[in-house]
């Protein structure tokens, strides 16, 4: 299949989508992006951050955007609700559905809203999202979003506000043969506070590809929580393009479970000297799952930290692939990083790629990277059938705790943890062979 | 309650440990199988409760009058077979009492028995941790997680109390034991002591013989028993060592 076939739908997409009533300077960014996306083409296996994503279910057909939003009821949304959350968003095919959203009073200082809401109403905040990043590491699907996205959310915080509780996203898809753009937007301003979780859940397939432009100013903390538990024909392109300035710390946990195609991409940048970074995740996997987690971490400053650990489960014929990379820059002395890739592979027809990596151009660091690769401790699983508990319930048992130690690391909040670990007992129970 | 009759036993693709084993434990009973190191002991226990890693080349296992080698080990669990660990397994994630919950319902169902809710669990937890001495806080770890040694062979007695089995076997249990955890593991022994249960002890030392009194006593050496007495073979034993079955302690 030739690059012009694929991308031709998206650009006769990109014709007749209605932009008239926009700003020029929002045309003109999308234009920019669809050409660049127009040139780029899909990305190949011959470019070394594709190299182990098979990308056939997203190339068969084309995913034209969603014309309109599929119907919903509150209960479609409900196994996936989050308790603690105190202010609500969601979107139906990657548009803002406000009868579902409750958005409630917020604090002073903090925008809540979706990306056309904040379009109208905020447009200085939207420019921000629309930087000239979007070509960076030339990610096509990227560019795509940015020519094509129709919704998405925004969250900013002026310098100094604080949110106790969480603000909830859920993304939902429902509509098949049909892709729901999402660019959505964080923004902490200096010394800020705030926790994200973000779910991605649907049925049917459709395509998923969403943009998170986040910068967390100084001195400010983000968590940010990702459940991608999407329909199991969908396929989901998360990228996430992170900025943290001085002193700021940044949280990042992706709990991937659904799609049969997912891939989460996260390109951080520290930007200011003695900010800190927590990249972990879980991603399970079984029939003919696909799952990748791509990190690409650019310490171009001094004195800070990322520490990484991720977890991968393949069972039957699924497919991990871990991607890390930590670049120092050469005046980023002082810097702190270690990375961790730990993969239980469940079947002989199962895979794991795994590929950390370290590029170190300053002297004064402290850097390290591991990875491993194995199946379920023999001892421990006969340990608990010496006591009477089925052979595959053993398993489970054993694949839930090596998904709930790192969910462990997610620190100051048990209901957090329990709600990750609620959808990953949930997801066992679907089984595992 | 056993019967195991001319059994042999290999390591998987490797040498032959038990060479035609001999053995008859009936309900009530509680024997001690003593031997030196490399005589065969653990490798018994592995085969009798199904440890992986093992191929039996001769030779049958009855359990209650059924072919006890025919079934998975946790089969064999259900049916009322225990094994104590010679060195228990660390799990982590995997809550304590989650698992023996987990365990003791398994038992339960196979039994045909309704499954325990949380309070009558809790209840029958209470009851046994005291009298192992365990503290309520080392349940709501993983799996013998930062336990020590003692702490580890103790709750290997609890979780035996807490499933009641029919047969239980305990390899090496008194190994690394002080003298209060020892009494402590006797005590939670003893108090299974039953005329529906049978125990068997394998040990190298004659210590814990002292607080849990044997029916019979067996020495293991070469692979085979080569000697069986009542208790006072274990004291002989404890005098002239194994020297005399031609194997060195």
């Amino acid at each position: 299949m030739s690059a012009i076939v694929e991308i031709r739908p998206y650009v006769e997409a990109f014709k007749a989508q209605p932009h008239a009533a926009e700003p020029g300077w929002l045309k003109q960014r999308r234009e920019s992006a669809m050409q660049c996306f127009a040139e780029l083409g899909f990305p190949t296996r011959k470019q070394e951050a594709w190299r182990f994503t098979d990308l056939q279910p997203l190339q068969r057909a084309p995913f034209p955007p969603a014309s309109g939003m599929s119907k919903v009821a509150a209960a479609d949304i409900a196994p996936w609700l989050y308790a603690d959350a105190a202010h609500r968003i969601v979107l139906v095919d990657g548009i803002f559905a406000p009868e579902l959203s409750a958005v409630g009073k917020l604090p002073e200082g903090v925008w809540l809203a979706s990306t056309t809401q904040t379009l109208r109403a905020r447009p200085d905040l939207m420019n921000a999202a629309l930087r000239e990043t979007d070509a960076v590491g030339a990610q096509p699907f990227v560019a795509l979003n940015a020519a094509l996205f129709a919704d998405g959310f925004v969250l900013a915080l002026e310098a100094d506000a604080m949110l106790d509780r969480a603000i909830e996203v859920i993304h939902l898809g429902r509509a098949a043969g049909r892709s729901a753009q999402l660019r959505n937007l964080i923004l902490l301003g200096a010394g800020s506070r705030a926790t994200v979780i973000e779910t991605f859940a649907g049925k049917g397939g459709y395509w998923t590809n969403a943009v998170d432009v986040i910068a967390v100013g100084a001195g400010a903390t983000l968590r940010h929580v990702k459940l991608q538990d999407e329909g199991a024909a969908a396929v989901h392109i998360g990228h996430n393009r992170i900025e943290l300035g001085r002193d700021a710390r940044y949280e990042n946990f992706t709990l991937s479970l659904g799609s049969k195609l997912a891939r989460t991409d996260v390109q951080l940048k520290f930007d200011g000297e003695g900010a800190a970074c927590g990249l972990f995740g879980a991603t399970l996997l079984r029939g003919e799952q696909e799952g990748t987690i791509a990190t690409v971490v650019d310490h171009a400053a001094p004195r800070c930290i990322t520490r990484e650990y991720y977890k991968s489960v393949a069972a039957d014929r699924a497919h991990g692939v871990f991607l890390g990379t930590i670049g120092v820059r050469p005046h980023a002395q002082k810097t702190d990083a270690n990375q961790l890739s730990k993969n239980l592979l469940l079947g002989a027809r199962a895979a794991i790629d795994t590929k950390p990596e370290l590029e170190i151009l300053a002297d004064d660091v402290k850097c390290s990277h591991g990875a491993t690769v194995g199946d379920l401790d023999e001892t421990a699983l006969f340990y608990l059938e010496s006591r009477g508990i089925p052979a595959a319930e053993a398993r489970r048992m054993l694949v839930e705790a090596f998904a709930a130690e790192v969910i462990e690391r997610i620190e100051d909040d048990t209901a957090l943890r329990a709600h990750l670990g609620r959808h990953v007992t949930r997801w066992l129970a679907g089984g595992i062979a | 309650m056993l019967e195991i009759k001319n059994l042999h036993a290999r390591i998987s693709e490797g040498r032959e440990i038990l060479k035609g084993v001999d053995l008859v434990v009936k309900a009530g009973e509680v024997h001690a199988i003593m031997g030196p190191n490399g005589s065969g002991k653990s490798t018994l226990a592995g085969v009798l409760s199904g440890k992986p890693g093992y191929d039996v080349t001769d030779g049958q296992v009855l359990f209650l009058g059924r072919d006890l080698l025919a079934m998975a080990a946790d089969e064999r669990a259900r049916e009322g077979v225990f094994l104590a660990f010679q060195y228990p397994v660390e799990i982590p994630g995997v809550n304590n009492m989650y698992f023996l919950r987990a365990a003791l319902n398994a038992g339960r169902k196979q039994r045909g028995e309704s499954e325990m809710d949380a309070g009558q669990f809790l209840k029958a937890v209470r009851a046994k941790l005291k009298l192992l001495e365990i503290g309520e806080d080392l349940l709501q770890r993983g799996v013998n997680v930062g336990f020590s040694g003692g702490e580890k062979k103790r709750n290997e007695i609890f979780q035996m109390a807490m499933l009641e089995p029919k047969l239980a076997i305990l390899d090496e249990t008194d190994s690394g034991l002080d003298i209060d955890a020892l009494q402590m593991v006797s005590r939670g022994i003893n108090a299974l002591r039953g005329p529906e249960r049978a125990i068997v002890m394998i040990t190298h030392y004659q210590r814990l013989l002292n607080y849990v009194v044997p029916d019979r006593v067996h020495v293991l050496s070469g692979g085979r028993i080569v000697k069986s007495g009542g208790k006072e073979l274990a004291l002989e034993l404890e005098q002239t060592g194994y020297g005399a079955f031609g194997d060195a302690a």
